[in-house]
């Protein structure tokens, strides 16, 4: 009986209601089509690669592609791909569940410790930790300590770390937040001892947010090209951007980016497997109540912040006192400042709506029809998020002009590429919710003559706003930190700041890029704030 | 149902953004493609707007990520004019077709650096160097030629250089054609043993110069200029307000070392414009003109810190004077510089890239 979680018991008690609702409904055919429209748009890009890469010269190809040395920046990627996801594991499980478990001080402003990171776009944080260390660097000169600098596999390990374990954060943040804690009772009143409670019913339960905050980080981590690069760790897509980048060429470039995909595509294999049979609804009746809180001792607490703030230190102190720091030596005009802001919102903020708007549909197909035909509809999405953003916007630059001329280079076309290379950043945190909300209640309300729309609008929308909004922040974020898409695809003379701080960087004017580095974080802040203070309610 | 008016509402709201975006472009106007970042072009573009009325779109890229663009956009590109920052990239574009040929008027301006396609004229120029940290490296511990540079083993690991960037790899293809293949596989050989440290930007090496962690670096002369114009209080930067600003010295100041007179270490590169052929705009070659002139020439000099392709220049004191440089480099056409993908092989082949 010991080796049996608990949570398994969930399992064997819901395939029963798989069974039911296997024979009971069927999927809605307008549902279906909606989701395969996106599916299709998510896989143009794809198309697109294939049609590039046939054009490849055997000889050339075989000399590109089959070297050793793809191999070890195969094993370099896969490498950092599992310390990034042990390493961001370990940071936002215990932060998530102490935020909302606990009663642990200032909890609830420490939420953004946990989301803010995601605001400093990956290529400016290291370039940030790397300006703050070593012998003159701006941690030296404001307080005399020398820091080493980071580099190599670690650098690049910590600094993805540091910025993308909020990823993982958000997702199990909103499970455990969202889980019926009767079943910790019922588990307590077993005689379980609290680990034991945690390993055999809370940690069973986090898995989809596991699943789909891993699998985000990692793809994240596999497409990354601006961190590895500043810490001089060579991984895969170090090769693409090479091809790209020196050679001039969209050829042999499409081949390393189609193997990238089926990287990505034995990813989601992985994710699906693990993911099968995961079936986490409450089935008992009446709703769930708050959780029971974890009273700490003040050592406990003591250090509990203490880690805290080391986390916070390093992924937002170093990077935003570093930025304050160049904006302190210039004073700069900035009177792009508000119109570069304006843009970026004009541009993030449709594309995250499009984006949770696009997503629903499959996610709600993946969790309530499981099929193979609904599951591989909600990878699909996943390998938008996986290609290469330079081939997702050439692709849109061929298709538009070939197709609709009039679409290239507007705001539309741009607000569209976004939101379908993030979508699967807006299904995760939908499909947790999804999981969360019993199929019965649904039923129920279409069991008093309400339509299926109907009853999801009003029955399912409201139980499954947290992951929606999370999502749409997720989206957000990330449009306003894009920039091969944005570069290609927004209408000519379009600012936005994440344009502006690349802009100036890359000629290390790092003074007058920091006030737009600044107006990014300040918008994910009021961002983040917004939806920490409507989850507060 | 609730989803449909927002996606209604939305797919109105991005209409009405793509009009009122597209109804500005509907006076004279002129579609730069840019691989220079916007730093650098944003003054002389705004001051073109000032000057003759004629707007400039700029779409921001790398020369990379552009010139893709331009390929898969073909006869339907918006663009005018192409402006690129890389040797090699100028040269591969001219190489495929993407210009048309210019006017003799707008090619005699140049006082150096014409190709004889005359398909592109060049806009500035910069010159190959080694960076050295002066606290523990002297000018005289540095050899003569580029090919004596493995020599360096006292400076095993903490040599930086940067394989991935244009100008490198422009470099390797000169030391190619002038020393020949073998010789620079050997090279390339003999700098791997010194185990390099290969930095993605040549700023990023830089600034692991200033926090000691390599002691020299084949870069370009003008990152060392940026590096000691910031240090010196905004001496040679362009507007009043930036020189008021003072700074503090940011570690070490960096050394320049030029290689002997003829050597391919000094090499000259140059970044340029051309027109697309799609284009039939007449202002085009108007804003090409203007790069070209003193006015523009003299702010690229003082704020990027390269030098002019126009003669008649007071440069700032830390650069060589224009001529000298030139002397300095190896005598090469430019066209050579296109086999890029034979250099490509080669940095694989050694196992560089």
């Amino acid at each position: 009986m010991r080796s049996q979680p608990i949570g398994r018991q969930t399992r064997s008690s819901a395939s029963l209601t798989k069974a039911r609702r296997g024979s009971g409904r069927r999927t809605p055919p307008a549902l279906l089509a909606l989701a395969s429209l996106t599916a299709l748009g998510v896989l143009l890009p794809l198309l697109y690669l294939l049609l590039r890469a046939t054009q490849a010269e055997p000889a050339v190809l075989l000399e590109i592609l089959w070297r050793t040395r793809n191999l070890e920046l195969l094993g370099n990627t896969l490498l950092l791909l599992l310390g990034v996801l042990v390493c961001s594991t370990l940071i936002a499980l215990p932060l998530a569940w102490l935020l909302t478990r606990s009663d642990l001080p200032l909890r609830r402003w420490l939420v953004f410790v946990g989301v803010l990171p995601l605001a400093v776009p990956g290529y400016v944080g290291a370039y940030a930790m790397l300006a703050a260390t070593g012998s003159g660097g701006v941690i030296e000169l404001l307080t005399g300590l020398n820091c080493p600098r980071p580099s190599g596999y670690w650098g690049a390990l910590g600094v993805l770390t540091l910025f993308g374990f909020s990823y993982l954060f958000l997702n199990f943040w909103t499970t455990l937040s969202g889980l019926d804690p009767s079943l910790e009772d019922a588990a307590r009143s077993l005689g379980l001892r609290p680990w034991a409670v945690f390993w055999r019913v809370i940690w069973p339960q986090l898995q989809p947010a596991l699943y789909a905050g891993g699998l985000l980080l990692g793809l994240h981590v596999l497409g990354d090209f601006g961190v590895v690069s500043l810490m001089r760790f060579e991984t895969f897509s170090y090769a693409i951007y090479i091809q790209y980048s020196a050679a001039f060429d969209r050829v042999y470039a499409a081949w390393l980016s189609l193997m990238l995909l089926v990287l990505t595509g034995a990813a989601l294999v992985l994710e699906a497997r693990l993911m099968r049979n995961v079936r986490l609804a409450r089935v008992g009746i009446g709703a769930a109540r708050a959780s029971q809180v974890v009273r700490l001792d003040w050592w406990q607490a003591a250090l509990a912040l203490g880690l805290i703030g080391l986390i916070a230190g390093a992924s937002l102190v170093v990077p935003l006192g570093t930025v304050m720091y160049w904006l302190t030596r210039h004073a700069v005009s900035s009177g792009g400042l508000l119109e570069a802001g304006l843009n970026s919102v004009l541009a993030a903020g449709p594309a995250a709506l499009l984006a949770v708007l696009l997503a629903l549909p499959l996610a709600y197909l993946g969790v309530r029809f499981p099929s193979w035909s609904s599951r591989l509809l909600e990878r699909t999405a996943y390998l938008g998020y996986a290609t290469p953003p330079l081939a997702l916007a050439l692709a849109f630059v061929f298709f538009s002009l070939q197709t609709l001329p009039l679409l290239y280079q507007t705001l539309t076309l741009l607000v569209i590429a976004l939101a379908l290379h993030f979508l699967a950043e807006a299904i995760g945190p939908i499909r947790a919710a999804l999981h969360q909300v019993p199929v019965r209640l649904e039923e129920a309300a279409r069991g008093l003559g309400v339509s299926p729309g109907a009853a999801f609008v009003r029955v399912t929308l409201p139980l499954v706003w947290r992951g929606l909004v999370s999502s749409l922040a997720l989206v957000f974020l990330s449009s306003l930190k894009e920039l091969p898409i944005s570069f290609l695809l927004s209408p000519v003379g379009f600012d936005t700041l994440a344009k502006r701080i690349w802009g100036y960087t890359s000629e290390a004017m790092f003074a007058e890029a920091a006030p737009y580095a600044l107006g990014i974080v300040l918008i994910s802040s009021v961002l983040a704030g917004m939806v920490l203070v409507r989850e507060r309610r | 149902m609730k989803t449909k008016h927002i996606a209604a509402g939305l797919a109105a709201l991005a209409l009405i953004a793509t009009l009122s975006l597209s109804s500005h472009a509907q006076q004279s106007s002129v579609t730069v493609y840019s691989g220079r970042s916007s730093g650098l072009v944003d003054p002389i573009v705004k001051a073109f707007e000032k000057d003759t009325g004629i707007k400039i779109n700029v779409r921001y890229g790398t020369d990379a990520a552009l010139y893709a663009a331009l390929q898969e956009e073909g006869t339907r590109s918006p663009a005018d004019v192409f402006w690129v920052n890389t040797a090699g990239a100028v040269v591969t574009a001219a190489k495929n077709g993407l210009f048309q040929k210019l006017p003799a008027a707008l090619l005699k301006r140049p006082a150096e650096f014409v190709p004889k396609s005359g398909l592109w004229v060049p806009l500035s120029a910069r010159f190959r160097v080694v960076a050295f940290n002066p606290k523990t490296v002297k000018d005289s511990d540095l050899p003569t030629g580029v090919l004596e540079m493995p020599k360096l083993v006292k400076f095993k690991g903490r040599v930086g250089w940067t394989p991935t960037y244009s100008s490198f790899q422009d470099f390797i293809t000169a030391l190619r054609k002038v020393h020949g293949e073998n010789k620079a596989r050997q090279w390339l050989l003999d700098m791997k043993k010194l185990e390099p440290k290969s930095y993605a930007s040549n700023t990023a090496m830089l600034d692991a110069m200033r926090a000691g962690e390599i002691d020299v670096a084949l870069t370009n002369h003008y990152y060392i200029q940026k590096i000691i114009a910031g240090v010196r209080e905004g001496e040679f930067e362009g507007t009043a307000e930036e020189k008021e600003t003072a700074t503090q010295p940011q570690g070490n100041v960096i050394g320049t070392h030029y290689f002997a007179a003829g050597d391919v270490g000094n090499l000259e590169l140059v970044t340029g414009a051309g027109i697309l052929k799609t284009s039939k705009n007449a202002a085009a070659q108007r804003f090409l003109e203007y790069l070209l002139s003193t006015k523009t020439q003299q702010l690229t000099t003082t704020t990027i810190l390269e030098y002019p392709v126009v003669s008649g220049f007071a440069l700032p004191k830390t650069l060589l004077p224009l001529s000298e440089a030139i002397r300095r480099s190896p005598k090469l056409d430019f066209e050579q510089l296109s086999d890029l993908n034979g250099t490509l092989k080669l940095l694989r082949d050694v196992g560089v890239l």
